[in-house]
């Protein structure tokens, strides 16, 4: 731990976030429960289009990605773009990056455009959890694929013959971690247990989501950030009216097995959802060609990972490690950030990770500091609510909070500087540095 | 979105059309627009009066111009200039050669008069011929029928025949844009303006904002300004953010999310207009909404929402449009009036308030443009086929479609063909005016 | 020491049922009291045994692991595990075959085998020694490419209620239930798909009509699974030269869900399954 990485080159020029679409968030099962990711994507894509006057104009690249994807979707982020109004000879890719899949299109192609390979660019995630992809069983899938492959009458009918009724279930999409067989949830109710986050902490944090995300709504500050989709014109989610009774009545729904008490609820977990994020990304010469306004610049990111299969450390814990990293990299400390967005996978997230960088004890033995990393003051943190409010379409939530923090930037004014963080799968990590431009 | 008027579209069929025509049932005519590539007019044009009208219309735009009635010869279109008329007994000689030609007018052919505005200043006899010419440009428009309209220019004293205004208005008025207007008498009140260099393009290189654009009159004008030649900033409340996205796509323009009643609305309308597209020449104001109620049954919230909408957001805008600085480029103001705000309605007493407020608006912000080469008018659409309509009860609705000479509802582009004219470089000398599009609907002026 | 050498891995299933029939010959034997008391001096040996590649991709997919050439140390125990059971069939050896309990496991690996590299395994017996509960036994198996011993393992096995050896002592101790870092889902056919990869088709883990023959109320995972699984779940951290000891406490009993702790310990990994009740602990230590 502690090894200091090298210090960064300096950039050749500055990548710069230049606006943001997004369509609001719906609960899974909601009104976007027939809309593909595709549809979500591509409609997403178009808004940007509108939004910024980029009909027919031929984007550097863009990258996009979902989490849970049809195979049909092998193309996925190509074939959005071919049935958007951007330019057909506009090239695209898909990324995946679990949850980070949004801030990683952000990153890399923000270093595409400070290197001087890309002039513009978008960066997009979407996910659907109403239209997940259905997978045959393994074992008919097995059956199917040698019936294909076989040539005879009696190898095929010796295929058809291993087919059981049961093989005939779906078998739908797990989001358990593959390798402890524990959903995302009671893993963090494991870490939540360790850092002892009571369920009161977790539902003030759940409140000011909710409390902030619908007063930035009602201040206009969306405005030119979201694009309704299907009818719905606010993040589904979003509870304006919650009260801290209201969460405290809410029965915990994961770590009921632990001997600590259970204390994560529906109210501060993320709920499954759909919906779909851009960013969009260029040079200060293209923005200005373009008659755009630069808001934030990427300055730079850094990804981590645990070994939460073994126990090391939770699961959702990654950022805890990518941020002094990254800031050390950066000569930074966590008080020179005017904002930081902590993504809430749940409530808890955001409180074990401050409560790591808060302790003497995890410095020294995890980080190979002197003492604790440091504190993040609360009322810098995630100012217009994230996740626990807008829910989280896994590979949308990037780009929703890059948008969101870059115009928040702009606002400031020059000087002012964010810190993003997003936790993901597989014990993954990824945060940035953006300043305002 | 128009919806479909299937009376029209029987009484114009074989069989049901010839029932109707023995039952004496209302023929309304399939009304012909403006596409790009049209010529002005398919055949000749005569045209009584002015000389130099007559050149106008035979050198500058080659339309095969008489100067005399031939007897049996299908006109599209009849020129009455009748600028110097002094008495009243002066109309006579004019009328009856127009009278001549009238049965053999083309489907949808055009007459349109321009004479002089009347004034107390006037010897009696002069006013009372100039006068004279309203009543009878209104009475002919409601005699022509396959679709054939009959409009008016009335210019001021010091206004030339040769005005861009005066040459912009009559070529709008010959054309098919000028399909839904009929029997209207159309003010030029100045010799401001410009001729565009491309008739099929005349806001090229200009940029227009109209708000209200995700849906119905305001997605047509969207459509019909970028047409034109525009670069257009489609605005729309957020909540019909989808709907805008597919407008400002279809014209490549730019969508802004925008509650126009926000207090920095104007604020963020110019900062986008200008920092997207580097100028700001023309505002649509179109977006509009309806609390109908009878006064008696009126609430506070329904009155103010109207109002706050349809009126006090174009006045708070235009406030900023003017102090900004920006503003100044031959700019134009196109507002969206209402037949009910000239003739009242009822159960619209907060909508007639709030298009009668446009329209008083307008008359006294286009001076404050004038310096700039600018102005500002008013549109007021009659039944138009829109979603809104679309929502009258069926008999209610068939009824109100014949309630004009043109005896059918006019379509979202007839609003979006006229609002392009006034916010053209040609419109430069109307200032301050309403021009009605509404098939010369039977209510009101 | 008598060497036995046979032409090949015996099929399992066969060996079951020979095991039961010379099992309940043990029985009436041991009424007549002319029931063998120790071990037969005996080496079972098969050369030139070779790993399927079909078995093997099976075997490492259903533990959750890449299919790759090198033969998992549970794969070894697979394979290896019939002559072991052949060795127990045999009419002198002392302990019926059926119903014995698997107490616990212990395999030196010092390099992984390799898909088609033919080797060689040998099983003897050891130890005939007294159990709290009856008998226990070890059966020793070792493979290995000519002299080089690749894997050795040691399977402890219990012959409940039988005491050749007397009554041993009471050497449990109490399980605290430790902090999971994942869990195991098993489903029904938890045991009748380890059966179909390993070649152990002991009908208490593939039948549960057959499992209440044998006084468990449902069909049981089986151990080696169990084990092979913690051993896979510690990943490539164990290195290629491993001890691999677990000790098996009460049975899983299928279906089922139990908490796991694979976590980083002084010496290496210690392993540990449980529920209500303790399943499996152990350590994996890699070898210098």
């Amino acid at each position: 731990m502690a090894r200091r990485t090298s210090t960064p080159t300096p950039s050749p020029r500055a990548a710069y976030v230049l606006g943001g679409n997004r369509i609001p968030f719906a609960r899974a099962g909601g009104p976007y429960a027939h809309a593909s990711n595709q549809d979500m994507l591509t409609a997403t894509l178009d808004g940007l289009v509108a939004r910024y006057g980029l009909q027919g104009e031929r984007i550097g690249e863009v990258a996009a990605g979902a989490v849970l994807k049809h195979s049909r979707d092998f193309n996925l982020t190509r074939e959005s773009v071919l049935g958007s109004a951007l330019s057909p000879e506009t090239p695209a890719y898909d990324v995946q990056m679990a949850c980070a899949t949004g801030l990683e299109t952000v990153v890399s192609l923000s270093n595409k455009i400070r290197l001087g390979q890309l002039e513009s660019a978008i960066a997009a995630g979407v996910d659907t959890t109403s239209d997940a992809p259905i997978a045959v069983s393994d074992r008919l899938r097995r059956a199917l694929l040698d019936l294909s492959h076989a040539r005879s009458t009696s190898q095929k009918l010796a295929a058809l013959a291993r087919i059981r009724p049961k093989d005939l279930a779906p078998s739908a999409p797990r989001t358990d971690e593959p390798r402890t067989q524990l959903s995302m949830g009671e893993h963090q109710a494991l870490t939540t247990a360790q850092w002892g986050i009571t369920q009161e902490a977790q539902d003030e944090l759940a409140l000011a989501s909710h409390q902030r995300l619908a007063a930035a709504y009602d201040d206009g500050f969306f405005d030119d950030l979201v694009t309704p989709f299907r009818g719905l014109t606010r993040d589904a989610n979003l509870r304006a009216d919650s009260s801290l009774e209201k969460l405290a009545s809410l029965r915990p729904v994961f770590g009921l097995g632990l001997d600590t008490p259970a204390t994560m609820t529906a109210g501060n977990s993320t709920p499954l959802s759909d919906g779909a994020s851009a960013v969009l990304l260029g040079s200060a010469d293209w923005a200005s060609s373009h008659g755009l306004t630069p808001l934030a610049s990427v300055v730079d990111a850094e990804a981590a990972a645990v070994d939460f299969v073994h126990g090391v450390d939770g699961l959702l814990m990654a950022p805890t490690f990518a941020v002094p990293r990254l800031l050390a990299r950066n000569g930074l400390t966590l008080a020179d950030f005017d904002l930081v967005e902590i993504h809430e996978a749940f409530a808890s997230t955001v409180l074990t990770i401050l409560a790591a960088w808060e302790s003497e004890e995890f410095g020294r033995s995890r980080l190979g500091l002197d003492g604790a990393f440091g504190s993040v003051d609360r009322a810098k943190l995630n100012v217009h609510g994230s996740s626990l409010a807008a829910g989280h379409p896994f590979a949308a939530t990037g780009g929703r909070i890059v948008a969101s923090v870059s115009k928040e930037l702009h606002r400031r004014g020059p000087g002012t500087r964010a810190l993003v963080s997003v936790c993901a799968a597989g014990g993954l990590g990824l945060t940035a540095i953006l300043e305002a431009a | 979105m128009s919806s479909d008027d299937t009376y029209l579209n029987l009484v114009n069929g074989g069989f049901t059309g010839k029932v109707a025509k023995q039952f004496g049932l209302p023929q309304p005519a399939p009304l012909r627009r403006f596409a790009p590539g049209q010529p002005l007019l398919d055949g000749p044009v005569l045209v009584l009066g002015d000389d130099e009208l007559a050149d106008l219309l035979a050198t500058d735009w080659a339309l095969d111009v008489h100067r005399r009635p031939t007897p049996d010869l299908r006109y599209s279109a009849v020129v009455l200039g009748l600028t110097d008329l002094i008495h009243p007994s002066a109309l006579s000689a004019p009328v009856m050669e127009l009278a001549g030609v009238l049965k053999k007018l083309a489907r949808g052919g055009r007459v349109v008069t321009v004479s002089r505005a009347a004034s107390p200043e006037d010897a009696p006899s002069v006013a009372a011929a100039r006068q004279g010419v309203d009543g009878f440009v209104r009475s002919i428009a409601k005699e022509l029928r396959g679709g054939a309209t009959a409009n008016g220019l009335v210019l001021a004293a010091d206004v030339p025949v040769t005005a861009p205004s005066v040459v912009g208005a009559l070529r709008f008025f010959l054309s098919t844009r000028s399909a839904f207007v009929d029997g209207q008498l159309l003010a030029i009140d100045s010799s401001a303006g410009s001729l565009p260099s491309d008739w099929e393009r005349p806001l090229e290189g200009r940029v227009a904002v109209v708000t209200g654009a995700a849906r119905g009159i305001g997605e047509s004008i969207a459509e019909t300004l970028a047409r034109d030649g525009a670069v257009v900033v489609a605005v729309d409340v957020p909540a019909a953010g989808e709907q805008l996205v597919a407008v400002a796509n279809r014209v490549r323009g730019t969508a802004l999310q925008l509650d126009v009643t926000a207090p920095d609305a104007g604020a963020r309308l110019l900062e986008h207009t200008l920092q997207r597209h580097g100028r700001i020449d023309i505002v649509v104001h179109n977006a509009g909404i309806t609390r109908d109620k009878l006064l008696a049954n009126m609430t506070p919230e329904k009155w103010d929402a109207v109002l706050a909408v349809n009126i006090a957001s174009q006045l708070a805008i235009n406030e900023a449009l003017l102090t900004s600085g920006d503003f100044t480029d031959a700019p134009r103001i196109v507002s969206l009036a209402s037949t009910s705000g000239i003739a009242g309605n009822r159960g619209q007493a907060n909508y007639a308030a709030s298009k009668g407020g446009v329209i008083g608006m307008v008359r006294a912000t286009a001076p404050l443009l004038a310096a700039f080469g600018g102005t500002a008018n008013a549109v007021a659409p009659g039944f138009i086929e829109t979603e809104m309509t679309a929502r009258i009860p069926v008999v209610m609705r068939q009824v109100a479609r014949r309630l004009n000479s043109l005896q059918q509802g006019g379509q979202p582009v007839d609003v979006a063909e006229t609002v392009a004219f006034l916010a053209s470089p040609a419109a430069g000398g109307i200032v301050g005016r309403v021009l009605r599009v509404c098939g010369q609907n039977l209510v009101g002026q | 020491m008598t060497v036995v050498v046979l032409p090949g891995v015996p099929g399992a299933g066969g060996l079951y049922l020979r095991g039961a029939v010379s099992s309940g010959g043990l029985a009436i034997r041991r009424r007549v009291d002319r029931a063998p008391r120790d071990l037969p001096d005996v080496a079972y040996v098969v050369r030139g045994v070779r790993a399927d590649p079909d078995r093997l991709t099976e075997f490492q997919h259903l533990l959750g692991e890449s299919a790759s050439d090198a033969l998992p140390a549970g794969f070894v125990h697979a394979l290896a595990f019939p002559v072991t059971i052949a060795l127990m069939a045999r009419p002198d050896f002392p302990l019926p075959v059926a119903g014995m309990v698997h107490l616990s496991n212990q395999v030196t690996q010092t390099r992984p085998l390799t898909l088609g590299e033919p080797f060689d395994v040998r099983a003897t017996a050891a130890d005939l020694r007294a159990h709290r509960t009856g008998t226990q036994v070890d059966l020793v198996t070792t493979v290995s490419t000519g002299d080089d011993i690749a894997w050795r393992g040691v399977s402890t096995y219990l012959a409940r209620g039988l005491f050749l050896r007397g009554q041993g002592p009471d050497d449990r101790s109490t399980f605290d239930p430790p902090t999971p870092t994942g869990q195991w889902v098993l489903g029904a056919d938890t045991g009748r798909r380890y059966a179909a990869v390993s070649g152990d088709h002991n009908p208490i883990h593939v039948s549960s009509l057959a499992a209440k023959a044998f006084g468990f109320p449902r069909a049981i995972a089986h151990g080696m699974y169990t084990a092979s699984r913690a051993l896979a779940s510690v990943g490539p951290a164990r290195g290629d030269a491993f001890d691999w000891s677990v000790s098996f406490a009460k049975p899983v009993l299928l279906p089922s869900t139990v908490n796991v702790r694979i976590a980083p310990s002084e010496t290496g990994f210690s392993v540990a399954a449980w529920s209500s009740v303790p399943h499996l602990t152990g350590s994996v230590t890699p070898l210098a």
